[in-house]
């Protein structure tokens, strides 16, 4: 935020109230996806019910903080960074909602893994996971103090939770390649692999609005990426 | 995109010991509006007057630097301010027509400037004006009516329509619409629009919105400096001066 305070200050409140919930819609959002994982490392079908049934919440954060920012557009008619932060605002709510579903995916699939036996493989997702998670309270960390360079690195190097999904990939194809009888929980690991691959997607998306908010720019589209796939498990 | 009307070259004015406008340089663009905004006290309207030369009267007033009108210094000894003020129009802030009838305020420019021969071209140049000016329809059948028996909006309208009539190339307003209800204000703001593909149109305004609306370059004017000039777009989403950026968010600066 720019040090100088507004001369109308109602008008600082409402702006710092929208902030204030974006940051609440980040823990809850990350509190989704930590019951999530914890659902699929330990294959338990409550935790996984009871992530499914926390992200209704972030449906409400969604809509309260699209529609206090556009009563205050509509009110205020805010000019420069005021006018960026409130359309970064919506669009942040939005991302932070999908980033609830994907979420929520990865516990209806812990929900199936849930009646199968131990598989293997599930620490390298567990491990991705936890990255994953990192990148998110990293971004909303960036977010609160509109930290523009926190948020460059984050979308810079988000390139390693990619080669985590490639390389998670390749393991599980291998996986089932050489086990018949995996083929289904195999299947529900990879979705879940791409569901966090997709959610520092997200994070990156907020890394771009953060640099929109402080910059009044663009960030550009050069982020790295990385390799797209084959579909072979072995190149 | 546009070539320069007017061309301010480090501008200087002061009245008296007061130092109003510190080394100005800008460009008015041809067909084009430009906003001039500020706190009160910047320097906006000093600046505007001295384009069509209306500091003239006031005797304390010296103005320094180049401001040249098509390539032409208009503070040349050669250039007689009246003519020149035929050519630089300007609309104020409270609507000031003339005691007069509706068609005598319009007719009076063409008139003493004898830019029309006989009474079928001033009634032709008359209602061109006020077909120009957005308010023939409401005026047409009572053109022998007091200007001044007209509603504000409407009287701002009759001063639009009495500055064009003497097909000024540029016209200056000084907060046009600050009296005027919502609804006149849209239909002034509608009026530059459509002027501005004849005219070159500088407006000052306290109103940011308007600013954003009607002009598509903005000048932000601070304590007699111009702090910052470009597209009217770039000054209000993204400004490069913190005093640009604490004045349109309504911030103290």
């Amino acid at each position: 935020m720019p040090e100088n305070t507004h001369i109308v200050s109602a008008f600082d409140k409402d702006l710092a109230e929208i902030q204030n919930k974006i940051s609440e819609m980040g823990e809850h959002a990350a509190k989704v996806l930590t019951t999530a994982l914890k659902a699929v490392k330990k294959r338990d079908a409550v935790l996984a019910q009871e992530a499914i049934d926390m992200d209704k919440v972030l449906d409400n954060f969604e809509e309260e903080i699209e529609e206090r920012a556009t009563q205050v557009i509509a009110l205020r008619q805010p000019m420069a960074q005021d006018l960026r932060v409130l359309i970064s605002a919506i669009k942040i709510a939005t991302t932070l909602e999908r980033i609830g579903d994907l979420s929520k995916n990865i516990a209806r699939r812990a929900l199936y893994l849930s009646d199968g036996g131990k598989i293997k493989i599930t620490g390298s997702i567990v491990q991705m996971g936890k990255a994953t998670r990192q990148q998110l309270d990293s971004i909303m960390t960036a977010h609160k103090s509109l930290d523009s360079d926190l948020a460059v690195e984050i979308w810079q190097t988000d390139v390693e939770l990619d080669e985590m999904y490639n390389s998670i990939f390749r393991e599980v194809v291998t996986y089932m390649m050489d086990d018949s009888r995996m083929i289904g929980a195999g299947s529900q690991l990879l979705f879940i692999a791409k569901n966090l691959e997709r959610i520092g997607d997200h994070t990156t998306h907020i890394s771009e609005m953060i640099y929109y908010i402080v910059n009044g720019k663009p960030l550009g589209d050069e982020r790295p990426k990385g390799e797209p796939l084959g579909f072979r498990a072995e190149d | 995109m546009t070539n320069v009307k007017i061309s301010n070259r480090h501008v200087d004015v002061y009245y008296g010991d007061n130092h109003a406008i510190k080394d100005v340089s800008i460009d008015i663009l041809d067909k084009t509006v430009t906003a001039f905004i500020g706190p009160s006290g910047c320097g906006k309207s000093t600046f505007l007057r001295c384009l069509n030369r209306m500091n003239d009267t006031i005797s304390s007033c010296r103005i320094t630097g180049d401001i040249l009108m098509d390539g032409e210094d208009i503070y040349a000894k050669s250039v007689d301010p009246v003519q020149l003020r035929a050519r630089v129009g300007m609309v104020f802030q409270k609507p000031n027509p003339f005691p007069k009838s509706i068609y005598d305020n319009v007719a009076y420019g063409p008139k003493i400037h004898g830019l029309v021969d006989n009474k079928t071209d001033l009634d032709e140049v008359v209602e061109l004006s006020l077909k120009r000016a957005a308010i023939w329809k409401e005026v047409k059948d009572r053109l022998n009516e007091s200007g001044t028996s007209l509603s504000g909006g409407q009287q701002q309208r009759l001063c639009i329509a009495r500055a064009i009539a003497t097909a000024p190339e540029v016209l200056l307003m000084d907060e046009p619409a600050s009296a005027l209800d919502p609804i006149a204000t849209a239909q002034i703001e509608e009026l530059i629009d459509e002027l501005r593909h004849q005219y070159s149109v500088v407006i000052v305004t306290h109103s940011m919105q308007q600013a954003a609306r009607v002009s598509q370059k903005t000048a932000f004017f601070h304590m007699g400096d111009m702090v910052e000039y470009g597209d009217t777009t770039e000054i209000f989403t993204n400004p490069v001066d913190q005093r640009t950026q604490d004045y349109i968010t309504g911030r103290f600066g």
